[in-house]
Formats: C-alpha cells, sequence, structure tokens
C-alpha cells in the first residue's frame, strides 16, 4: 500500500464530496414536496386527477434513473418552447438535469413511501380521534401524521441512502462529484484497489452518517416505546 | 417535432429504420439482468448462509458483503469490475506473451457486476425469509427422522422460497434496471443502443422515450410473472 | 392391523420394553432441567406425564425422540440402543442414520401441531413414510386416507393446514404420526393450544388409540385423561421423578404429598 498516492486520491476525492452532498439534498427537499404533492393527487377520488398522478409514480419508479437523466439532459433541447423559455437557461445546464432527473424521480418513491405509511396508520386509532371530535387537519396534524412519520421514518432513510448513491450517475453527464472523480483517477493510474477502496469508503461513511442520525431521529421518536421496557 | 410517418420509419424494421437493432439491443438487457440476478441468487444464498452462521467469523464476512456493497453506488462496483477485470485480463495476457491491453468483455463484466450488486440484496432477502420459518415445523421433520439433507430440500428450501419470493420480485426488477448503467462500459444494450439511435437522428426524445416504454413494459410483463408464481406460492397460507 | 399391533405388543410385553431411559440428565447451561431419571415403557401402556410447568415434562420428551439431546443417561429404543458420544463435556449423536430411523418409532405430537404449510394434509402424512422410510407411495397413500378415515378427516385430505381449525390440524398431526407405525407416540401437551370447545375432538382420538392398544406417553393438563385412559402415572418435579403409579393409586390419594397438592390445584 502506497500511503502517500492514498493521501493523494483522498484529498482529490474529498474535492467531489459537497457536490454529492448538494445533489443529495436538493434533490431530496424538493422530492419531498413534490411527493406531498402527488400523494395528494393520488388519494385524489377523481380518477382524471388520480390516474395520471399514478402514472407518473409508476412510470418514475419502472424506468432506470440513467434514463430518466438522458432524457432530461438530452431530450428536453428538442423542445422548441423549452428552449425559447427562461428555463432552458437551467435545464441547458447539466447540473440542473441532474437536479430534475433526481427530484422527480425520489418523489416518485417517496409519494409511495408516504402512501405506505399513512395506510400504516391502525384505522381504530383514526376512530378514536374521531370520537374524541377530531377532523380534517387537526386529526392529521395531531393523530395521522405522527404515527405515518413513525412507520415511514425507516423506509424514508434507505430512500435518502439510494439517493446518495444516486447522485453517482451524475458523472455520467460530466459532473466531478466523488464518483466522476473517481472514474478519471482510475482511467488516468489504472490502480484500482486504491482508488475504489477510497471512493467506497467516502460513501460508506457518508451513508454510514445517514444511517445514524435517522437513527437518533428514530430514538427521538420512539420515546414512548423506550420508556415502556425499562 | 417531426411527422409520425418518419417516426415509423425511425422504428421500423425497413432500411434507415433501429427496429432490429433496438429489438436485439431488448434482449441483451433481458439476458443480462436474467443472468445477473441468477448469480445473485447463487451470491444471495451463499450469503444468507455466512449471516445465518453460528460462527462469527462467516457472520462477519456476509455481514461486509451486505454493508459494503449496499453502501456503494452500483456504478462504482460495475467501474470496479471493469477496470479490475481488464487490468487482471492484461496481467494474465502479458505473463502469458501477449503484449498490450486487453478487457473483459463487456457482458461478461455487467453481469458479474449486476450479480454481486443483486446478490447483496438476495442475502437479505433469503435471510429474513430464513428466519420466518415456523421452528416448530422444522422440529416436526427432525422428529420424524428426516436427515439435514431432506429437512432441506422437503420443508426449509420451499418455505425460505415463499417467503422470500416478494422481495426477490422487487430486487429483480432492480437489477433489470440496473442493466441500463452497463451502457457505461461499452454493453450495447437497451440504453446504449438508444443513446446510439438518438446521437445519429438527433430524435433523443424520441428514442430515449423508446427506451423507457421497453424497460417500464419488461417490469411490468415480468412482474405479472413474479406474481403469478407468488400466487401459486401462496395457495397454501390462504385461509 | 389393529390386532396385529396387540399380538406384537403380547409378545414383547415381557421382553424388550418399547422405551427405556436409565439415568438420564440433561442440563441447559448450568440449569439443570433434567436430574436423574430412570423410566421405561412397554408396549401397550399409557403413561401420563404430569408435573407443573417447568419441572422438565416437555424436555424429558424431546430427549426420547432426541430433539434435545440428553446430558448423560442411556436411551434405549425397541432394545436398541441410541449410540452417543462424548464431544468435550456434552453428548452427541454418534450415527445420525440410525437416530433418524428410532426416530419414526416414536412418532411426536406436538403442542403447535406443527403441520407442514406448504403441503397439503395428505402430502404432510405421506411426507416420512415415503421420503424417510422409503415405503411404496401407492400403499403409504392408501393408508394415510385410511388414517385421515380414522380421525375423521377423510374430506380434508387436499386441503393446506391454514384452512383447517386448530382440532382438525391436531387430528391430522396425529395421523402424520400413526402413518409412520411407530411404536410409541410421544404427545407434549395436545390440547393445550386448542379453543376449549375443540378439546374434546382431540383427546377423543387418543382415548380410541388407547383402547387399541397403542403406547401413547402422554404430557398433559387434562386431569380427566390422565386419571381414565392412562395405564400409569408419572409425575416429575423439578426434574426427578417424585411419584409414578397406576392412575388409581396416585389419585386416591396419600401416595405423595406433592402429587395431591399438584392436583388439588387442578380441582380447586
Ligand atoms: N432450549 C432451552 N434452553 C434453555 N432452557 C430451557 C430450554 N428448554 C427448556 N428449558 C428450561 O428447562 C426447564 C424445563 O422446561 P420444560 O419445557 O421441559 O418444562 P415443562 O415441564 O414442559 O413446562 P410446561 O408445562 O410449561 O410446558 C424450564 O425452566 C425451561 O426454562
Ligand atoms: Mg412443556
Amino acid at each position: 500500500m502506497d500511503w502517500l498516492f492514498i493521501q493523494d486520491i483522498f484529498r482529490q476525492m474529498l474535492v467531489g464530496i459537497p457536490l454529492t452532498l448538494e445533489l443529495t439534498v436538493v434533490s431530496l427537499l424538493a422530492g419531498f414536496v413534490l411527493a406531498g404533492l402527488v400523494q395528494a393527487l393520488v388519494s385524489s377520488r377523481h380518477g382524471i386527477i388520480r390516474r395520471p398522478a399514478a402514472a407518473y409514480v409508476e412510470l418514475f419508479r419502472g424506468t432506470p434513473l440513467l434514463l430518466q437523466i438522458f432524457l432530461i439532459y438530452y431530450g428536453l433541447g428538442q423542445i422548441d418552447l423549452l428552449r425559447q423559455s427562461f428555463l432552458w437557461t437551467l435545464l441547458r445546464e447539466p447540473y440542473w438535469c441532474a437536479v430534475l432527473a433526481l427530484t422527480l424521480n425520489t418523489s416518485a418513491y417517496t409519494a409511495e413511501i408516504i402512501r405506505g405509511a399513512v395506510q400504516a396508520v391502525p384505522p381504530g386509532e383514526i376512530e378514536a380521534a374521531r370520537s374524541c371530535g377530531m377532523s380534517g387537519l387537526l386529526l392529521r396534524r395531531r393523530i395521522v401524521w405522527p404515527i405515518a412519520i413513525r412507520h415511514g421514518l425507516p423506509v424514508y432513510s434507505s430512500e435518502v441512502i439510494q439517493m446518495v448513491k444516486a447522485t453517482s450517475l451524475a458523472s455520467i453527464i460530466t459532473l466531478n462529484e466523488i464518483t466522476g472523480i473517481t472514474y478519471r483517477l482510475a482511467s488516468d493510474t489504472y490502480r484500482v484497489i486504491e482508488i475504489f477502496t477510497v471512493a467506497g469508503f467516502i460513501y460508506l461513511s457518508l451513508n454510514f452518517v445517514v444511517s445514524l442520525v435517522f437513527a437518533v431521529v428514530e430514538r427521538f421518536l420512539n420515546g414512548h416505546l423506550a420508556d415502556r421496557r425499562t | 417535432m417531426m411527422l409520425p410517418l418518419e417516426t415509423l420509419q425511425l422504428l421500423g424494421f425497413g432500411p434507415g429504420g433501429w427496429g432490429l437493432p433496438l429489438l436485439s439491443a431488448a434482449g441483451v438487457t433481458v439476458f443480462a439482468a436474467i443472468l445477473g440476478f441468477g448469480l445473485g441468487s447463487a451470491l444471495g444464498v451463499i450469503g444468507a448462509s455466512l449471516k445465518l452462521s453460528r460462527h462469527i467469523f462467516p457472520r462477519l464476512l456476509g455481514q461486509t458483503y451486505t454493508t459494503v456493497v449496499r453502501g456503494v453506488p452500483e456504478i462504482l462496483i460495475i467501474y470496479l469490475f471493469y477496470f479490475g477485470g481488464s487490468l487482471w485480463l492484461t496481467g494474465i495476457m502479458n505473463i502469458g506473451g501477449f503484449d498490450g491491453f486487453y478487457s473483459l468483455p463487456g457482458l461478461a463484466t455487467g453481469v458479474i457486476a449486476v450479480g454481486v450488486v443483486s446478490g447483496a440484496y438476495q442475502t437479505e432477502a433469503f435471510r429474513s425469509a430464513y428466519l420466518r420459518l415456523d421452528r416448530g415445523q422444522i422440529e416436526a421433520g427432525r422428529s420424524c427422522g428426516m436427515s439435514r439433507g431432506l429437512l432441506l430440500r422437503r420443508i426449509i428450501v420451499p418455505q425460505t422460497l415463499h417467503f422470500a419470493l416478494p422481495a426477490l420480485g422487487n430486487i429483480w426488477q432492480s437489477a433489470l434496471k440496473e442493466t441500463s448503467l452497463l451502457s457505461v462500459i461499452g454493453l450495447t444494450e437497451l440504453l446504449r443502443q438508444t443513446g446510439i439511435a438518438a446521437g445519429s437522428t438527433h430524435q433523443p426524445l424520441l428514442f430515449f422515450s423508446v427506451a423507457a416504454a421497453a424497460f417500464f413494459l419488461i417490469g411490468r410483463i415480468t412482474g405479472r410473472l413474479v406474481r403469478r408464481v407468488e400466487d401459486h406460492m401462496n395457495k397454501p397460507w390462504r385461509r | 392391523m389393529t390386532s396385529d399391533l396387540q399380538q406384537a405388543a403380547r409378545a414383547n410385553t415381557a421382553a424388550v420394553p418399547a422405551i427405556s431411559v436409565d439415568g438420564l440428565h440433561k442440563h441447559f447451561g448450568t440449569h439443570e432441567v433434567l436430574k436423574g431419571i430412570d423410566f421405561q415403557a412397554h408396549d401397550g401402556e399409557v403413561v401420563s406425564i404430569l408435573g407443573s410447568s417447568g419441572s422438565g415434562k416437555s424436555t424429558f420428551l424431546r430427549c426420547l425422540n432426541l430433539l434435545e439431546m440428553p446430558s448423560a443417561g442411556r436411551l434405549r429404543i425397541l432394545g436398541e440402543e441410541v449410540g452417543m458420544k462424548k464431544v468435550g463435556s456434552s453428548l452427541v449423536i454418534a450415527d445420525q442414520r440410525q437416530v433418524d430411523r428410532l426416530r419414526t418409532q416414536v412418532a411426536m405430537v406436538f403442542q403447535n401441531f406443527c403441520l407442514w404449510h406448504h403441503m397439503t394434509v395428505l402430502e404432510n402424512l405421506m411426507e416420512a413414510p415415503v421420503h424417510v422410510q422409503r415405503r411404496v407411495r401407492g400403499e403409504v397413500r392408501d393408508e394415510a386416507l385410511a388414517m385421515l378415515e380414522r380421525v375423521g378427516l377423510q374430506d380434508r385430505a387436499g386441503f393446506y393446514p391454514a384452512q383447517l381449525s386448530g382440532g382438525q390440524q391436531q387430528r391430522a398431526a396425529i395421523a402424520r404420526a400413526l402413518v409412520m407405525r411407530p411404536r410409541a407416540l410421544l404427545f407434549d401437551e395436545p390440547t393445550s393450544a386448542l379453543d376449549p370447545e375443540l378439546v374434546g375432538e382431540v383427546l377423543k382420538v387418543m382415548r380410541d388409540l388407547a383402547s387399541e392398544g397403542r403406547t401413547m406417553l402422554v404430557v398433559t393438563h387434562e386431569m380427566g385423561f390422565a386419571r381414565d385412559v392412562s395405564s400409569r402415572i408419572v409425575f416429575l418435579e423439578q426434574g426427578t421423578i417424585a411419584a409414578t403409579g397406576s392412575p388409581r393409586q396416585l389419585f386416591g390419594g396419600g401416595v405423595s404429598e406433592r402429587f395431591d397438592q399438584f392436583v388439588s390445584r387442578f380441582n380447586g
């Protein structure tokens, strides 16, 4: 093992971390908001609203992310209307294409997670709340959402990890996040073992932090369960 | 945008049509996915046995496999096998007296990479399915004088498979989509082939949409097949 | 077939006990559960094993089928000594083949039925005879169907366990044990997991088996069954046989103070 070399590539890859994190955080935040919206549409009573929303979820979950990135990066430029609009200044950039693709992608998965979490709320507890005179927003805010969050959080934590990994595909449309740098180093030096060990280590550390954060939040939210054990 | 007739020609099988290359690329996608998933099943069984072992060392090995592979991007694993594979092959060829640079065929690299990733997820699927087995039913088998092998074949494998099937269905869908990443190491599967078509016709929107539709349909059809097997295997568990 | 069995039973009673244990010990870690048990069950005997919770009844029964390995002692099934060898400080099975063969001779009926859920009732019955005992499939099938009729499940052969009630599952489990043509049947609280109204149908099957001269060891909390059906009572306490004798002797009272206390808890 050549420690100097390892230190060198480690330093080079560190430069990519901010971009990886930025892509993750921005698209997770935007994706979550979008997911809430999509999920509201999916649970609509009207087929005209529900069906397109459901199709959106199915389509983004049923096709590869890389394809979605290509469709946005190469495909959108073909639409003249878009090219002439102010949006083009953004969508010309690979960065925003990646953000858009990642956002749409995660919104579909997250919508599904929200649906599952809300469905997991026991009907009895909702009835109990109704019998106490709760309804509408109060019912959701005080009963449904708190229970749903506890159900959905573990699933969402793996979605976040998937997203940290998914940002690596941005490297294919020229973004120099961790994987982009890794690829360049590997094809320049062919020192496969060192390079992939370091890159793998960085991703594992990021994801370790993610699971740690979620574990702490879950611990905090499930305080009522912890008490019972003592 | 373009006229529908031209579109049909572009996607058709006639001269100047991309129908045939796209169809065969779809075949490559499905083939790579099946082989990768199959390799993943083998690795999954091995991984689950490691993780279920009574001894600490195999458990640690299995745990490392799933943690590492599930914690790093799939594309990184593909690159690893791509660069690592060609390094290894070149080394061997140079020792054998053949100079120059060699790389493994994209399909082989791709299948191995998809298999290794799929195997990590299948390890979890098999492991948790095994843990759901009813100990009493296994004991009943032992009490009837079943040998370890017989017990495995007649009781443990069928029931584990039954419990694992829903998760395996999801992992299959992931494997199918993951094959699209093999385009970056030069395997002419569906995504790469549509990329080529898009480039040479300047119709990316059309061709990538076609690829999306193809992936979606393949996923749907195979998903339905899995569901049918699931229904069949669920029969005993229904009341 | 019944008369065959009874003949065999009569011929063997004097000679070899179906099950015989000497100095059976079993501990889990430092916890000693069985502390030296000497016991014999002869052909045709119905032995009820009683005792409070944790006294080691299940452990004892499971040792006889070698689901638990004894820590010390000798075990003979049909006069054949079960080979065990010492590895470190514990015993292990010396010859797995022998054990697999003998297990079919002491068939176990479990508290939770433990039917295989991926097989129909008929497949459950045929599994061990065909795959362990390697008997001819067609014959086994006929015998299995006959056995199902005996326990009143002839119309449930093609059902899956999940589609049966608890009582039906337990009767099917008894039939599964019988198709192996065992020399003795071991029951571990066969009615404890059942709803009260389903207990009767299982006990009836067991009474029928007892009256046809089957060798049975029954761990039970059904005092009525123990008193009326069994030929002998074994009362376990803290891993030893605290009292044994005919139901008449023991239930008559005065033989063992502890047993009387135990019974009074049930009646009280
Ligand atoms: N696999 C095991 N590991 C550790 N301890 C065990 C094990 N099996 C049984 N024991 C212990 O051995 C003792 C006797 O258990 P056993 O199941 O034989 O009692 P039992 O008489 O059948 O009781 P019950 O009427 O509740 O079924 C108990 O204290 C139990 O905790
Ligand atoms: Mg017990």
